[in-house]
């Protein structure tokens, strides 16, 4: 997740409108002046740039072309980005990834892969503001996760998640404790917590504790006793 | 294994072999009930007739009694005294055998003592008779050795293909036939004699070669009339095998005596007006499908002594079994073809080629060694299975291309939206924040079409895709059953909550697992019933659970206790289950329209389903199925799931 990482950070952008492409490597360079930013305009080339040198993190829009050559294939379309997701998700778990959507909906049926992805993954609405899409970049890289509205049904939970919220407010166990006591990885103890944070919709903020805040939501749930 | 048979499994067949096996089954079926019979004969005769000129036979010569010979005698039958007068000139030149291929019951005078006299001290001289009614007996005075038959079995067109060698007559003597008399006579000569057959002990045989009687279904045969020793007959081919001279040419000498001495001299009438024809479509005439009988006797003499003394080869069948397996073989051979040939011209040009294999391979047969084969069949199930087969491939091509390119205008009209006006609204969206540019009422309203214009692309796609790969969960969309299996629960899962019902309406928590679960082996049909089943459990709790705060839904592999590789699905809830609560009996009976579907579907999976009480609260339902059954094999492509492994290069 690379905050001190002595590497300067690494990201891949995957849009196929130049003008987009180029606003949004503005923005997020000035967010980051010492990031490496490297622009693709195609799924087959952003697919070669990650296989090449895991990125720190990606923001991908779901209309993209296959490749660049001039063909039916060049055309931009929704189902190319969600092929491409549902690839950098299997292979690369641990990516951090923001997807840039106007198409909240498509991304439905992504939604068991996206529960299991490791790695950061938010999506930002095109018609929000610059400001909002730098905010949920920022949580993707920091391995958060964001899912908008219109992709939730009621409070989902993977039934680790809710053994996780047993194990820390009932019992007040740490992570470590935490992670022994499920016989899994202190990341993977982690990884849930972001996940949780995120179906109970608790998000950083200025001056909350997010830990606090996810027990007194998951009490609220009526999660814990 | 007796399971394939199961109408629900046929439908796994690739459909596109279901019509060519069915045009090989009636094939093999018509020919067996003789409807190939004609143009397996045809074949027989074009082959025949296309084949190079023979060289003359010069062991026979035929002297034909013409139209004119007829006249100059002037009177019809030829009275004995100048069947006498030619018979005696001809033995001047010594021929080895002499055939009288005219009747003589009946003495005919003037001459009739003399011709008696004649015929019973020339030994070589053999005469006829005819067996069939009406029958026709040889002449009393000679000795039964020296009097063969003339009948023919004409095939069912008319045509004559067959020779018949021997007869039993209902008196139990068994007679043998002119043509075998005389070839019997002159082998004799080189030490050939007339034996039963080593190989077929019903054969005939003259030294090595054997002639076997027909069975009435060989070669192109259907049930014929074999009675007595038939054999076919190889005619020799070309205008003019035979020597031929006239009843006046021999009376005036105008011939060379080498043409005749030791030689077999068939004696006929050769006058069109007295029709002795033979029916024949193998030989090339003047008189198309015409032979004089005399000739028709000279063609089945002559195989007999071509086979003995130069190996000419006579025809031959196979046995029945490899018949149907060679026309078994060209079928399969056109269904693989049609099967491996995406492209109609290849298609064209090589079933062409295949076409011309199979023929020069019938034609060669014939040549080389006489056999006659199934052409015809075999051509026949070949073309069709390697032209329809493709037909209907590219049926289904054609639909489906139909329909992608239905999906690519409304993505290329959608594209157009999203490139365009949408950009524009998203901008205007943007600055719509800064409340003094522009009303919060507009800026509603301008996130309310936005949404619209959305909706259009979502709407509108569905429309497109193919109705038999969709599962409709009587929602307002249909869910694409190629999707992976863990996809597909969840969106029946996610369209199915949203149902306005009491037991969802408590729900606090969904708990849920979606993993990805080997598919390979379901069908499109088999993944639809799992769909109803997800449907119909969910739907129990939203009927069923009171008070219900934990919804539990588990889709995933896992391994049961002998290493078996199995999916799960499981719906749990934690309310109070409002039927089985009020039944004492078996709860699965009365709770659950969807029970005895999930019944069968566990069957036909060879799966286990189970419904048992949630502790403390609440109802299980449970169905666990393994991921390969005995019997069906994963006849479907790896699905993409699996194929994002490789690298990507037309995944997209």
């Amino acid at each position: 997740m690379g905050y001190n990482n002595p590497k300067p950070l690494r990201f891949v952008i995957v849009d196929d409108h130049e003008i987009v492409l180029d606003s949004t490597a503005r923005v997020v360079q000035h967010r980051y002046p010492e990031a490496e930013i490297l622009q693709v305009p195609t799924a087959n080339q952003a697919l070669d740039l990650v296989e090449a040198d895991i990125p720190d993190a990606m923001i991908v829009d779901l209309s993209i072309p296959e490749t660049a050559l001039v063909d039916s294939f060049s055309r931009a379309r929704v189902e190319v980005g969600i092929q491409l997701l549902t690839i950098l998700m299997e292979r690369f778990p641990t990516l951090n990834i923001m997807v840039q959507s106007a198409h909240g909906q498509a991304l439905v049926r992504l939604k068991p892969s996206i529960l299991a992805h490791q790695g950061g993954f938010t999506i930002a609405d095109k018609s929000q503001s610059m400001e909002d899409m730098l905010t949920k970049f920022d949580w993707a890289l920091k391995g958060l996760n964001y899912l908008p509205p219109e992709m939730r049904s009621g409070l989902e939970l993977k039934p680790e998640w809710l053994t996780v919220l047993e194990l820390a407010f009932q019992r007040g166990l740490q992570d470590r404790v935490i992670a022994e006591e499920m016989n899994i990885a202190q990341r993977t103890v982690r990884h849930y917590w972001s996940k949780i944070q995120d179906a109970l919709g608790v998000y950083p903020e200025e001056g909350k504790n997010v830990r606090i805040q996810t027990e007194i939501r998951a009490r609220e749930e009526g999660l814990i006793d | 294994m007796m399971d394939w048979w199961r109408i629900g499994q046929l439908s796994r067949w690739p459909v596109g072999l279901v019509p060519g096996v069915l045009v090989l089954a009636v094939v093999l079926a018509t020919r067996g009930m003789g409807w190939w019979q004609g143009l397996e004969w045809k074949a027989l005769d074009a082959s025949l007739r296309s084949r190079p000129t023979e060289p003359l036979d010069d062991r026979i010569v035929i002297v034909g009694i013409e139209e004119n010979d007829i006249q100059q005698v002037g009177t019809y039958p030829i009275p004995d005294r100048h069947l006498t007068e030619l018979i005696a000139t001809l033995e001047r030149y010594q021929p080895r055998v002499i055939g009288l291929d005219i009747y003589r019951d009946l003495p005919i005078n003037p001459g009739h003592e003399e011709f008696r006299k004649v015929a019973e001290n020339l030994d070589s001289l053999i005469a006829i008779e005819k067996l069939l009614p009406p029958a026709v007996v040889g002449p009393e005075y000679l000795p039964p050795e020296r009097i063969g038959f003339v009948d023919v079995v004409p095939d069912g067109d008319g045509f004559w293909r067959r020779s018949l060698l021997g007869a039993a007559t209902p008196d139990g003597a068994y007679h043998l036939a002119f043509t075998l008399r005389m070839a019997e006579r002159y082998l004799a000569q080189e030490g050939l004699s007339l034996e039963n057959g080593i190989r077929n002990p019903v054969a005939m045989r003259f030294g090595t070669i054997e002639l076997a009687p027909l069975t009435p279904n060989a070669g192109g045969y259907v049930n014929a009339d074999m009675g007595g020793h038939q054999v076919l007959v190889n005619y020799r081919s070309g205008s003019d095998p035979f020597r031929r001279l006239t009843m006046a040419q021999v009376l005036n000498g105008q011939l060379e005596p080498d043409w005749l001495r030791d030689r077999i001299v068939l004696i006929g009438i050769t006058a069109p007006s007295v029709k002795d024809f033979a029916n024949t479509a193998a030989i090339i005439s003047d008189n198309p499908g015409l032979v004089f009988g005399i000739e028709f006797q000279a063609h089945a003499i002559s195989q007999i002594t071509s086979a003995a003394l130069d190996n000419r080869p006579l025809l031959k069948v196979w046995p029945q079994p490899v018949e149907y397996g060679w026309i078994m073989l060209w079928g399969a051979a056109g269904l693989i073809l049609g099967r491996l040939l995406p492209k109609p011209l290849k298609q064209v040009l090589v079933v062409g080629g295949g076409n011309l294999v199979l023929l020069g391979t019938g034609f060669g047969l014939l040549l080389w060694q006489g056999w006659w084969i199934p052409v015809v069949p075999a051509l026949a199930v070949f073309t069709i299975n390697g032209v329809v087969f493709p037909l209907f491939y590219w049926y289904d091509r054609g639909l489906r291309s139909r329909i992608q390119e239905r999906q690519l205008v409304i993505d290329n009209t959608f594209s157009a939206i999203h490139n365009g006006p949408l950009q524009t609204l998203a901008q205007v969206l943007q600055a719509s924040r800064d409340p003094s540019q522009i009303s919060p009422a507009l800026s509603s309203k301008l996130q309310d079409l936005n949404r619209e214009l959305r909706r259009v692309y979502t709407l509108v796609s569905q429309e497109a895709l193919v109705h038999e790969a969709q599962v409709y969960l009587n929602y307002s969309q249909g869910i694409d059953l190629t999707l992976p299996l863990h996809q597909l629960f969840y969106q029946v899962y996610t369209q199915t909550l949203e149902q306005d019902m009491l037991g969802f309406q408590t729900l606090k928590v969904r708990l849920i697992e979606f993993e990805p679960m080997d598919d390979r082996a379901l069908h499109l049909e088999d993944k639809r019933s799992l769909c109803r089943f997800l449907q119909e459990s969910l739907l129990n709790v939203g009927k069923y659970a009171v008070n219900a705060t934990r919804l539990w839904i588990i889709c995933k592999p896992i391994t049961s206790k002998l290493g078996k590789l199995q999916n799960m699905v499981r719906v749990a809830d934690n309310g109070h289950d409002t039927c089985s609560a009020s039944f004492d009996g078996d709860v699965s009976d009365v709770c659950g329209h969807g029970t005895q579907q999930a019944k069968h579907l566990s069957k036909r999976l060879r799966g286990q389903f189970q419904r048992y009480p949630n502790i403390p609260n609440g109802t299980v339902c449970e169905l666990i199925w393994p991921v390969y059954r005995e019997g069906v094999w994963p006849l479907r492509p790896m699905s993409w799931s699996e194929k994002g492994k490789e690298r990507p290069t037309d995944s997209f």
